[in-house]
């Protein structure tokens, strides 16, 4: 087996390659998308409707609106800053609270008020701002509810909050792109470079280089994976069940980093096959961005079995009983993975060199 | 101008392009990616709460013709179980079950599944009372006066999917710069620009035949999935002279970050935050509002806005007129400049 010269050539690669853009690019790119990806994507899926508001008086209204969290509520400070957020759908509502409001409606005043409805907002948007002001502004003026409403839950199922759909996007990334780029790219360059043929005439035989390039992406993508968890503070109560799904992802995405690399001649040729695998590894997760979507789709893609049983970990706290099944697909996959990199390095050596 | 050794660049390029089978079949397959994307995605808006309504011996037109109504979508369910398991099920947001009579005692059970969000708990709850305000005719101490800013798209709501049509076009045009950033700046390291210059070809006319191919490239690509995904249907004339100047932005661009690169990989440290940036006014379409308008200062928000509008909004050339305008400066300036940047890179090399 020769660990260690494994263990010599693994050296090597961490120390050389905090030089290579791909390594920066695997280890900083899931981190930045933790913090970036949650902001842009949380405002971009956000479906609450949202009211932007100028007072020209002191309204309590304001507040009410603010505590109320049906809308969300933005204030502005003049008229035309209102109308042009309305105009480029800042927000999807403005309304223009009148001096003396308060006391008028308190007093029974039937009034005017303008509201403003951004041209491109949903129908549900608008009602449910029509609704929920018309409700606080009747709070305001001491209106009783008519009728009696009782809210009754139904089902044990807990709402998923946004963030929490994109933790499996930035976990696979964090394993995936550790795993398959920095095995896959090293590899590349290696052959490139020539510096493998260098490398092969010495006792060193082309699995140790493999198998050290292969632990390489495993070692980086776990360690971004649960900088990442950490981060998210989603280590559910299972953190060892969780490593090893992360220690099994990363064999998946090394497998498949070092067959690209084995594949593709020369970094140009690496790229665009990041380019096609990159969106087929990411895709299961783009299934818990849209729960509506048939979700059986997901399961087509090998690196399913990695996030479902992150999820169901990190999120439902679930053991091993419950993402057994899913566990052993991805050994197999491995497996499967693992035998067609040994089978390349026997039986086409020209690709691995 | 050597035309003949223009056009002998530009098929040896495109020959070595082609004749890497896994390289060309990636693209396509890259492509077809964008394509599946686009199709997987919902092609229509929902714009309605959807509610179901169990109301025994209660006139359910009585909730229908209220001030809220077009955002509500109410269903007449025969029995309270089955309102309870459709709710369960996700087909409604939530169940309404009335008892008594509006005119006289009168309840309301709102049934809500476990794994709605807070919010739109209190907006249920926001919608309904307002319900039974209106249906007991208790009117409120305000007159709305509505007006819509910007075109009324009610009933007629872009599907997400048609928004990243934008998006599509520029991630493929600026994925192409990689590829030409990374091919030009080898050949000037690997000194293959240099034996072609001792040919009758002059450095215009290799930095021609360069402008050619990657303008060719990105734009077939770029045109390839937008017609599939129906970014031609409206007004093919526009959006092929919108692309093809978005092509040749990014030639331009490809030529800034061949002249500071070394190889494919310096090209990508450079183009990378390049592109991010590039991108942002198609995300901007995506999520309307998030950006003011010093978007404007980015040139892909030109191309951006111009597929945007004409594929969706059925503009004309009366209205991105001056989009192209701008676009056209802006490829002048920076083709200038980026072929500038690369004959310097030359000339030390």
């Amino acid at each position: 087996m020769g660990v260690m010269r494994i263990a010599v050539l693994l050296r090597k690669e961490l120390f050389q390659g905090p030089k290579n853009f791909f390594f920066i690019g695997a280890i900083i790119m899931p981190l930045i998308l933790s913090f970036a990806i949650s902001l842009v994507f949380g405002t971009l899926f956000n479906d609450q409707a949202s009211l932007g508001i100028v007072d020209e008086g002191n309204s309590q209204l304001v507040m009410m609106i603010e505590e109320n969290s049906a809308l969300v509520s933005i204030e502005y400070k003049n008229f035309d800053e209102l109308t042009d957020a309305v105009r480029n759908g800042a927000v999807d509502g403005g309304l223009v609270l009148i001096p003396d409001f308060d006391e008028m409606v308190k007093q029974g005043e039937q009034v005017d008020i303008p509201l403003y409805m951004w041209g491109e907002s949903l129908a549900k948007d608008r009602s449910i701002i029509l609704a929920t002001v018309s409700n606080l502004v009747r709070e305001l003026a001491n209106q009783e509810v008519p009728i009696d409403i009782e809210t009754i839950t139904l089902g044990e199922e807990e709402n998923i909050p946004w963030n929490d759909r994109l933790l499996p996007l930035i976990v696979l990334m964090a394993v995936a792109l550790a795993g398959l780029a920095l095995a896959g790219s090293s590899l590349v360059a290696e052959k490139e470079k020539k510096t493998i043929d260098a490398v092969v005439v010495t006792p060193t035989t082309i699995n140790q280089v493999f198998i050290a390039k292969g632990l390489l992406g495993i070692i980086i993508g776990v360690i971004s994976g649960i900088i990442i968890l950490l981060i998210n503070q989603a280590f559910g109560t299972n953190p060892a069940l969780l490593v090893m799904l992360l220690i099994l992802g990363g064999i998946m995405a090394a497998g498949i980093g070092l067959l690209m690399g084995a594949f593709s001649q020369n970094v140009t040729t690496f790229f665009s096959g990041m380019k096609l695998f990159g969106a087929l590894l990411y895709a299961p997760a783009i299934f818990y961005f849209f729960p509506d979507m048939p979700q059986w789709i997901g399961k087509i893609f090998p690196t399913y079995y990695i996030v479902q049983p992150i999820v169901e970990i990190s999120q439902q706290n679930a053991g091993w009983s419950q993402i057994s099944f899913e566990v052993f697909i991805l050994i197999g996959l491995d497996v499967a993975l693992i035998t067609l990199v040994a089978m390349i390095i026997r039986k086409k050596p020209q690709y691995a060199v | 101008m050597n035309w003949r050794g223009i056009k002998a660049v530009v098929l040896k390029d495109a020959i070595l392009y082609f004749r890497n089978r896994f390289f060309a079949v990636i693209t396509m397959l890259g492509l077809v990616t964008f394509v599946i994307i686009y199709f997987v995605m919902p092609s229509t808006v929902d714009e309605t709460l959807k509610l179901g309504v169990y109301a025994p011996g209660i006139p359910p037109e009585i909730l229908e013709s209220q001030e809220i109504q077009d955002g509500i979508e109410l269903t007449v369910i025969p029995s309270e179980e089955k309102l309870k398991d459709e709710v369960l099920e996700g087909t409604y947001i939530a169940g309404l079950a009335l008892a008594g009579n509006p005119s006289a005692e009168f309840s309301i059970n709102v049934y809500l599944a476990s794994d709605l969000p807070d919010e739109m708990r209190d907006t249920i709850e926001a919608l309904i009372t307002e319900m039974a305000f209106q249906v007991t005719g208790k009117p409120a101490p305000v007159k709305w006066q509505q007006e819509i800013l910007g075109r009324d798209m009610a009933g007629e709501q872009i599907p997400q999917r048609d928004r990243m049509r934008s998006l599509f076009a520029v991630f493929i045009l600026f994925t192409e710069t990689f590829g030409l950033a990374g091919l030009l700046s080898e050949e000037f390291e690997r000194r293959t620009a240099q034996a072609l210059l001792v040919t009758p070809l002059t450095l215009k006319d290799l930095f021609t035949a360069k402008a050619i191919l990657g303008t060719i490239m990105a734009f077939v690509q770029a045109m390839i999935v937008l017609a599939i995904v129906g970014g031609m249907n409206v007004q093919p004339l526009i959006i092929t002279v919108a692309v093809l100047l978005g092509a040749v932005l990014v030639t331009a661009l490809a030529f800034f970050m061949a002249a500071l690169g070394k190889d494919f990989i310096s090209v990508m440290a450079w183009g990378i935050p390049g592109m991010v940036i590039l991108i942002i006014p198609a995300f901007a379409i995506m999520a309307p509002g998030i950006t003011s308008d010093w978007i404007k200062v980015i040139p892909s928000y030109y191309l951006t806005d111009t597929i945007f509008q004409v594929a969706n909004l059925e503009a004309g050339w009366n209205e991105i007129w001056s989009n192209l305008l701008i676009l056209i400066g802006f490829n002048i300036v920076l083709l200038s400049a980026g072929i500038l940047a690369l004959r310097r890179k030359a000339q030390w090399a």
